[in-house]
């Protein structure tokens, strides 16, 4: 019962914040909307403690939802490593953004509305990582991307806001569309959607009869949509119309984390795809690139952070493309701690700076806003892979492995990876001195408003920051080698263990100098805009990507649903049958209609014709 | 051939004439005195057979259309007086109001 | 003998008169080609026996039907040279006359059936009368009825007529 209690009592905070919650106050929506999260979390907690005494995974049945063919259809729900690890992560710092939000959306009217659609999205992503079957793994999916295309549109009356919402739901689809190819095949090669059969069936002596590549390939097409990677990113800078709360959890540290978790559970068939795993390492690669040029050149601070995330989530897929799973989640794992705290702490500025979310409009704000800012330097230095911080581990173990692993390891990756890794230091740090450092840029009237957020925020942000701080030493892919093995190591490269950790520690130490060189004073930074002009340009529009989409689908779609829908099919065909079979009707009665001239003489010309047939037939009969 | 038959025959085609010649003719009082005709032939056949079958029946029946006939021309001439006198015409292509 | 020869010129007596009444354009001569065909019609009624028939439709048709015809037509001017003799459809009226007789003609042109010895009866007034008094007294009184409503109907057009003019 209690695994299904942690997914049940944030599905119980929606319906409850979602009918009532309006009229019942702020007060009673804070209480359920954080509680029952914080209740599901101590769940977690304990089912973590029974997982570590018994060692075998709790498994718990809830019904049997359809029963034909090979296998029945269970909705059935699993706590084993992996998912104790995601659990965790899922509510604990969900339960942290939930009590941030209690301060971030104070005077939003929305209020109770905002707390139902944040439970119902931990509801679908706990139903996603503690499902036992790609089933309930995929209404998890589908649901996360439903709350998320409701909070991202929280604010619908911006017509902006809900477009962007409608973008990342469809995009979300078009993933899906794979993944459920990938489903079809699993179902049809194994006979089940159980994930715990279908490893075994791939890790057998006798793997099923289906190409594992091509399963491969689907499930991570639909992983792309999820997770925003390349060609599907395009909805997660679009994401941060939401509010900065969602941002955070959603689209850092839990809903994006789902491609990389359903990968990481599905290894098995991975470990039987060297060609798609290395399609995964490359996408992962060049999407990391791809986002860190991008972030360079943005200048909405939610903006860099949301282009760092789709760069981070990269990183992520390299790691499941060279095998070494655990490192993928240890990543997943700090990760969430530094970009929720880079998340919350942009929250944090954002409403400092009374709504302006513009980095050139701010600086000067480390003395004003210290909490803040002392976070918010934590988790850069994290992400830039500063020792002993968290992010330093991950990371090193990503390169790491990216350069030496036997399943796919490549100099080339390695370059790659820490070509990013170094422009990822330098962007962030960028970020930092820009909002942070230098003299004020804002206008007077801002600047006179700034102030400290409330403690719910701020203790949360501290609370993150620490997190980030010490994370790393926890070692979850030691923790998850009992699932996941560590790739094997190339022969001859043990040895460039110990210089790869230097390497990383040198880049990110570079990366923070040159952000200090260029950015510590701002005219060398607007006299390298100026040289590199053509360059900054093509960033700053992201390569021109959404336009591009639009010129290739968007708008031919449109003109097909336009000139060849609906006016062909519909009006002209549709349409155009209906009234001509009005305008036959009428016709017809029109000719009809010429027998009644009202003279009497062809109507008994008529009655003679009548009379002459008649007779005839009669006497003919 | 016989009587009845040569009769019948002729009633027929008195019928057939005075049918054609309420199609054909434009004067109103014209097409009336076909209509007579037409009676006229219905009547003609009636009374051959009645003589053939030698019943009173027939012969009942001979008066009775006889009866109706001078009823009908008592109201029709009249009412076609009427509508003469309305359309200042006894042409009938001037009658063709009722038209769909 | 002669008998046959006078139904045959009253035969075609009856049809001449009746295609004259086609043709001919001034109605009061369309009257007298009517009179005509009817005197003959009474003619063929005579020669087969049914006397009482016979002058029915002298004094009936020809004598109150057409006479109140020709006041008609004397009274009216009905002579009105505006417009033709024949309508619109003189040339269908036509191939509709000769269809119908021949199919008239096909029609009866079958089964011959053989002259039955007709029962010699007498149709002459007093067997008619004292037939339609007792056995069809009921026709009798309907077709008085029927007169009677004829007469309402003929002095309410007069009246409807009146009141049109003002």
């Amino acid at each position: 019962m209690k695994l299904q209690l942690i997914a049940l009592l944030p599905l119980a905070g929606f319906l409850v914040n979602g009918l009532v919650g309006r009229r019942l106050g702020r007060a009673f929506v804070s209480l359920v909307g954080c509680g029952l999260p914080i209740l599901s979390f101590a769940l977690a907690v304990a089912s973590f403690r029974e997982l570590s005494a018994g060692g075998a995974p709790l498994v718990e049945i809830a019904y049997t939802w359809a029963a034909f063919g090979g296998q029945p259809f269970e909705i059935a729900f699993q706590f084993d490593r992996l998912s104790a690890v995601m659990t965790l992560i899922v509510t604990g710092i969900g339960s942290l953004i939930h009590v941030y939000s209690t301060g971030y959306m104070k005077d939003d009217p929305g209020y109770a509305r905002y707390f139902a659609y944040l439970n119902l999205f931990l509801f679908f992503m706990l139903l996603l990582v503690l499902g036992k079957s790609l089933l309930v793994l995929f209404t998890g999916w589908e649901g996360v991307g439903l709350a998320s295309y409701l909070l991202i549109g929280f604010w619908f009356e911006d017509a902006d806001k809900a477009r962007a919402g409608k973008k990342a739901f469809i995009t979300n689809r078009v993933g899906d569309a794979g993944f459920l190819l990938g489903m079809f095949l699993l179902y049809e090669a194994v006979g089940t959607l159980d994930m715990q059969a279908i490893n075994a069936a791939f890790a057998s002596a006798s793997p099923p009869a289906v190409s594992a590549s091509l399963v491969g390939l689907l499930l991570f097409i639909g992983a792309c949509g999820k997770s925003a990677q390349i060609p599907l990113h395009v909805w997660l800078p679009d994401a941060m119309a939401g509010p900065t709360p969602v941002s955070a959890l959603i689209h850092a540290a839990t809903m994006v984390t789902a491609g990389v978790y359903m990968t990481a559970r599905l290894s098995p068939i991975y470990m039987l795809a060297p060609e798609a795993s290395q399609a995964i390492a490359a996408v992962g690669a060049a999407t990391a690139f791809f986002a860190a040029t991008i972030a360079i050149a943005q200048t909405d601070i939610k903006k860099v952070l949301a282009y760092s995330t789709i760069s981070q989530l990269g990183f992520m897929f390299v790691a499941i493309g060279v095998g070494a799973y655990g490192v993928a989640i240890f990543h997943l794992y700090t990760h969430a701690f530094f970009k929720a705290c880079l998340f919350l702490g942009a929250g944090s500025v954002i409403h400092a700076m009374s709504g302006e979310q513009d980095v050139r409009k701010m600086g000067g704000l480390a003395r004003r806003i210290p909490v803040t800012f002392a976070t918010f330097a934590i988790a850069t230095a994290a992400i830039a892979g500063i020792p002993p911080l968290a992010g330093f581990f991950s990371k090193d173990e990503i390169l790491w492995f990216a350069l030496s692993s036997a399943h796919g390891g490549s100099a080339v990756l390695f370059a790659v990876a820490s070509l990013t890794a170094l422009l990822t230091a330098f962007y962030m740090f960028r970020l930092l001195w820009l909002t942070f450092f230098g003299a004020p840029r804002m206008s007077k009237e801002t600047a006179h408003h700034v102030h400290e957020s409330p403690a719910s925020m701020t203790g949360v942000l501290v609370l993150l920051a620490v997190g980030s701080a010490v994370g790393g030493f926890v070692s979850i892919p030691h923790y998850l080698e009992p699932m996941f093995a560590l790739p094997p190591v190339k022969e001859g490269l043990d040895s460039l263990e110990k210089p790869v950790v230097y390497l990383s520690v040198a880049i990110a130490l570079i990366g923070l100098a040159g952000a200090w060189h260029v950015f510590g004073d701002l005219r060398r930074a607007e006299s390298m805009r100026t040289r590199f002009a053509a360059i900054y340009s093509v960033l700053a529009a992201k390569y021109y990507v959404d336009e591009l989409y639009d010129t290739l689908l968007a708008r031919p779609l449109t003109w097909i649903s336009k000139h060849v829908f609906l006016d062909f099919g519909d009006r002209a065909l549709l349409d155009g049958t209906l009234d001509g079979m009005a305008r036959l009707a009428r016709r017809t009665a029109g000719v009809l209609a010429r027998v009644q001239t009202g003279q009497l003489q062809l109507y008994l010309l008529l009655a003679l014709a009548g009379i002459v047939g008649a007779l005839w037939w009669m006497s003919h009969v | 051939m016989d009587k009845t038959h040569l009769l019948v025959l002729v009633g027929g085609l008195l019928f057939s004439i005075g049918l054609a010649g309420v199609v054909v003719r434009r004067n109103a009082l014209v097409m009336l005195m076909c209509m007579e005709l037409m009676l006229n032939g219905v009547n003609l056949t009636l009374v051959s057979f009645a003589q053939r079958t030698g019943t009173t029946e027939g012969a009942v029946l001979v008066f009775l259309v006889f009866v109706v006939a001078g009823a009908e021309i008592a109201i029709a001439i009249p009412i076609l007086l009427l509508l003469a006198r309305a359309r200042k015409t006894l042409d009938v292509q001037a009658y063709a109001e009722l038209k769909g | 003998m002669i008998e046959s020869a006078l139904l045959y010129f009253f035969s075609a007596a009856a049809v001449g008169s009746s295609l004259a009444m086609l043709v001919v354009r001034h109605p009061m001569r369309v009257a007298l080609a009517l009179v005509a065909a009817m005197l003959s019609l009474a003619g063929i009624y005579a020669l087969l026996g049914m006397h009482a028939i016979a002058v029915f439709q002298v004094l009936i048709y020809v004598g109150a039907v057409m006479v109140f015809m020709v006041y008609v037509i004397m009274l009216i001017d009905a002579r009105d040279r505006a417009f033709s003799r024949f309508g619109k459809f003189l040339a269908p009226g036509g191939i509709g006359l000769v269809a119908l007789a021949f199919v008239f003609g096909y029609a009866l042109s079958g089964n011959e059936a053989p002259a039955a010895a007709a029962p010699a009866r007498d149709f002459g007034v007093q067997p008619f009368s004292e037939a339609f008094l007792n056995e069809y007294w009921l026709y009798f009184e309907l077709v008085s009825v029927l007169l009677v409503a004829a007469v309402v109907a003929a002095i309410a057009v007069v009246k409807i007529g009146s009141m049109r003019r003002g």
